[in-house]
């Protein structure tokens, strides 16, 4: 039997480091992220050998003090806190003091730094334990962490690295997250001495005060995912109480085949986190088709001491005080942004209006076209004008954006019926183009909308069980029936324990009432305890009212007046999520005249 | 025979009249053609482009014995044709082996005929309908005051041609492009029940055409899908423009700040100010100040118009752009000798009108210049 005995310090350090430095990419986050909280606004990385020979980072930020250098490299010290109250509102990335020494313990590792008082830089160099004195050294205003030759000290976790090419990818992820993180700084990414990266920050026209953030934000977003990203995504932003929403999420018709390009910000810290996750993907739920993923760039600010963020050494977990309103807050601004009505983009195509100083621009008389007869409708749900006017108004309003440009001149967004194509297709033309319009798949997403506004609005009544469903439990679902009575009831559920380890189903919400109670009761409470909120019974209503809607709308082959073509079209401008049927399918597509004209090579 | 001698310009007449719907571009060959239908001594002239089709028919008396026959014939060319021969000739027409022979004098013609049979005639017959009576001159001048604000191949497919209302005892013609509107209206003999018609613009352009400047009627007759005019013996069956015009008594304003002017001294006043306007925008300035209109123009070469106008304007003072070709439409179709424009704010259309006459109205939205 050994006897016990302290450990090393550098085997500590080296234990350590198996948390905190994984791999390379783990360091370049770090290094990136002391970068951020001192203030750079340029950072240059440079990687060799998938960062495993060579890391550097390079920032122009504030330095560190020639007598502090080397401190920084000792284990659990740090400028960014100094009390346990400090660590409820941490404002900067890092803090817990163990990077530098981390890798230090794993690495040669060399810190080079000019802090605005000194003359000159100063550099330290350390490696197995072992730290060099500070010595004079050539650098601008700022830090630089060379980081070479990774785990050459500890074979064992050297063998688990994988690829070059494996690591560097997992470098460059990381340097997406933090370059989409802070669109106000210049980054770039250099592999093997070949520019991957290069984002600048571009200067915006002055004078542009307000939305200069926004605007760097998508450009950022553009730079890292894509222009295509940029085009086929609906910017979201909402503040609501502390909390401040905002990026890009693509609509559905630009989703993607893989989970990629999936980036969730907590007060600038990339996060995966399951409340969030479930949140998005249930914004989602009906308008994504089969097993395509959203794409997401989406920045969530929130009061510091809302949220811990030190759950995790890597600190991509976080957790949030209050998660129920939180999924809510993402989930509804979410559903919101990606709710707005079908409508063509109007400036894509066009130039923009003032290019020229001196534009004379006619204005638009305001004709107002009257409403079109709309027999089908009003035989398939009554007279359209007595429905729902409470959701109609606030649909109309999220339209009115889309619309404004096109309101005065009578002209609506997706234009007039032209003809029917093969009983299936609507042929129409607005401003752009043609528009075709597939009328079941359109129809029955005006249907689903209209009958899930019908029944939102409505407290569920619950209906009481003849014979109570019990079922068997464990410990957990019971707790939670126990503590959510109240938000069960609310839903229509009556779930009550009759054992130690068995529940029983009382009531159903009363639309549900063909459901299968376990599998419902199960469904709800094990949302209820691991998302704080559920929205399995919506789920499942919708289900039931996506299958009527899909058998009220009309069908391929039905002939349809021109009026009636007509009237589709405007109800498609006036409902929510109108761009995609209930199956996540596109409901239309734009053909703009330049398009056409390509086709026919005319103009060339 | 199918005509044994007939005067050029008796038959050139009918073929006049119809000729005008005639396109030279066409897709199906027998709508470039007349049809000419000989039933005793009548000779009907159809032509059509499948939305509006013109009827006429001449009396030819020198038939010594009267047959039924009917071809259909290039329009253009028979016309060509027949203008083209000596004043005072006699033509005789005659059908061989489907083909029309055209002799006059020592000049003789072969066209190609396609059967009569195949020729798309509009059903003329209508169920049921409403017939409105009214002078020519009166409709021809009331169609010259509205029809130039028609839009042209407009998306708005209902803005492409004119509204005809009528409702009670009056006729209503309003014509938009989106940017001005023009609105007439006239008493009728007596009230009719309430009808709306939109006509489509190659309708209007040719019943201006042929209408005359006299007291002679034309009936107007409304049916589901289709209008019929008659007149002079002419008879234009048209489709409508199947659609919803939209609310033009929400458009046309009515302010209080009045400008009355000598419509030939500001007509004028434009036309000189359009010389120095930028090419493709047409902007003019409308600058009003106590007792002086100024009228303002200048192009993409820096190149100015200024104009002066002295007026009795005492209201507030304004500088508003203009199109100043939709201005120049209005006053150039207005007989009247003074005008009234109203204004409203520089961001707000301009009111047209004739002092003691609220038969007429001309709406022209401003310009930012």
């Amino acid at each position: 039997m050994p006897a016990i005995q302290l450990l090393p310090d550098l085997l500590i350090s080296q234990i350590a480091a198996g948390e905190v430095i994984e791999r390379p990419a783990s360091a370049l986050k770090e290094l990136m992220e002391n970068s951020l909280d001192a203030g750079a606004t340029e950072i240059a990385v440079q990687l060799e050998g998938g960062g495993v020979r060579l890391l550097r980072v390079r920032d122009n930020g504030g330095g560190i003090a020639p007598d502090e250098l080397p401190l920084a490299l000792k284990r659990h010290a740090t400028s960014k806190i100094a009390t346990l109250d400090d660590l409820r509102r941490v404002p900067s990335m890092g803090f817990r003091g163990e990077a530098l020494a981390s890798m230090a313990a794993v690495a040669q590792v060399t810190l080079t730094s000019r802090n605005p008082e000194a003359t000159h830089a100063w550099q330290i160099q350390a490696a197995d334990g072992m730290q060099s004195d500070a010595a004079p050294a050539a650098h601008a205003l700022g830090t630089s962490v060379e980081m070479r030759e990774l785990y050459f000290n500890t074979p064992a976790r050297r063998k688990f690295l994988r690829s070059e090419a494996t690591e560097f990818a997992y470098c460059e992820e990381a340097f997406k997250r933090i370059a989409l993180s802070r669109p106000e700084v210049a980054f770039s990414l250099q592999h093997n001495n070949r520019v991957v990266w290069q984002l600048p920050v571009s200067p915006l026209p002055p004078g542009e005060g307000s939305g200069v953030g926004e605007r760097l934000l998508q450009q950022r977003i553009a730079a890292l995912l894509g222009d295509e990203f940029a085009r086929g995504a609906a910017i979201v932003d909402r503040r609501a109480g502390g909390l401040h929403l905002y990026g890009m999420a693509s609509l559905p018709a630009c989703s993607r085949v893989s989970r990629d390009a999936q980036y969730f910000f907590v007060n600038s810290r990339f996060v995966r986190d399951k409340v969030v996750a479930h949140a998005i993907r249930q914004a989602y739920q009906d308008i994504l088709h089969g097993q395509r993923h959203p794409a997401f760039a989406l920045f969530l600010d929130m009061p510091p001491e809302q949220v811990d963020v030190n759950v995790h050494p890597a600190k991509s977990e976080v957790r949030f005080r209050e998660s129920q309103a939180i999924h809510r807050f993402v989930f509804h601004t979410l559903q919101q942004a990606l709710g707005a009505p079908a409508a063509p983009a109007e400036n894509i195509s066009e130039t923009p209006r003032q290019t020229a100083p001196f534009v004379q621009q006619q204005y638009a008389m305001p004709l107002h076209a009257a409403a079109e007869p709309l027999a089908l409708y009003d035989a398939l749900f009554g007279n359209r004008d007595s429905g729902t006017s409470g959701q109609e108004s606030e649909s109309e309003k999220s339209l009115s954006a889309a619309c404004r440009l096109s309101d005065d001149t009578g002209i609506p967004p997706l234009g007039f019926a032209l003809a029917q194509l093969a009983g299936i297709y609507i042929l129409a033309q607005n401003r752009q183009g043609l528009v075709v319009v597939d009328m079941h798949a359109a129809h029955e997403r005006i249907v689903y909308e209209k009958l899930k506004a019908a029944l939102d609005g409505q407290h569920i009544p619950a209906q009481p069980l003849l014979i109570p469903a019990s079922f068997s439990a464990d410990a957990l679902d019971i707790a939670t029936a126990e503590e959510e009575q109240a938000a069960l009831a609310q839903l229509g559920f009556d779930i009550a324990p009759i054992s130690p380890a068995a529940l029983a189903v009382r009531a159903m919400p009363a639309p549900l009432k063909q459901a299968h109670a376990e599998a419902a009761a199960r469904d709800v409470l094990r949302e209820l305890r691991e998302f704080g909120a559920t929205r399995a019974l919506t789920e499942r209503r919708n289900e039931l009212l996506a299958t009527l809607a899909c058998h009220a709308a009309v069908r391929a082959n039905q002939s349809l007046t021109l009026p009636e073509m007509n009237g589709i079209l405007r109800e498609m401008e006036r409902t929510a999520r109108s761009g995609q049927c209930n199956h996540g399918r596109p409901t239309w597509f734009q053909i703009s005249i330049a398009e056409l004209d390509a086709m026919f090579l005319r103009g060339r | 025979m199918f005509i044994e001698k007939i005067e050029k310009e008796v038959l050139l007449k009918p073929l006049q009249t119809v000729i005008g719907i005639v396109e030279r571009k066409q897709p199906l060959p027998i709508l470039s053609n007349v049809l000419i239908e000989k039933t005793g001594h009548l000779l009907h002239f159809v032509a059509t482009d499948l939305e509006i089709q013109i009827a006429t028919q001449i009396n030819d008396t020198n038939q010594a014995e009267p047959t039924d026959e009917s071809l259909t014939v290039a329009a253009k060319k028979l016309h060509e044709i027949l203008r083209v021969l000596p004043e005072g000739s006699k033509v005789a027409l005659e059908i061989q082996e489907n083909r029309l022979h055209v002799k006059a004098g020592k000049s003789k013609f072969n066209l190609q005929t396609l059967p009569a049979r195949d020729f798309p005639k509009i059903l003329e017959h209508f169920e049921q309908s409403e017939k409105i009576q009214l002078k020519q001159a009166q409709l021809k001048k009331l169609i010259g005051l509205v029809q130039y604000a028609m839009a042209q191949q407009d998306i708005r497919y209902y803005l492409n041609g004119v509204l005809l209302v009528v409702e009670g005892a009056n006729l209503k013609l309003v014509a938009t492009d989106g940017h001005r509107l023009a609105f007439t209206s006239a008493k009728l003999d007596k009230e009719y029940p309430k009808t709306e018609v939109i006509l489509p613009r190659k309708t209007i352009v040719e019943l201006v055409k042929l209408l005359e400047e006299n007291d002679e009627e034309i009936s107007v007759e409304f049916a589901e899908n289709r209008v019929r005019i008659n007149f002079s013996g002419i008879t234009i069956t048209s489709k409508v423009i199947d659609g919803k015009f939209p609310d033009y008594d929400r458009v046309i304003p009515s302010y209080t700040n009045h400008l009355a002017l000598d419509r030939l001294v500001i007509l004028q006043a434009l036309q000189r100010a359009a010389i120095l306007s930028n090419e493709k925008f047409r902007g003019v300035r409308l600058i009003l100040t106590e007792k002086n209109l100024r009228v303002s123009s200048s192009n993409s070469e820096q190149e100015e118009a200024q104009e002066d106008i002295e007026t009795d304007y005492h209201g507030v003072a304004l500088d508003i752009g203009f199109n100043v070709n939709y201005l120049l439409d209005g006053l150039n179709n207005t007989a009247a000798d003074t005008v009234v424009f109203s204004f409203g704010d520089p961001n707000s259309s301009i009111l047209i009108t004739v002092p003691g006459n609220d038969e007429f109205k001309y709406v022209v939205m401003p310009m930012r210049i």
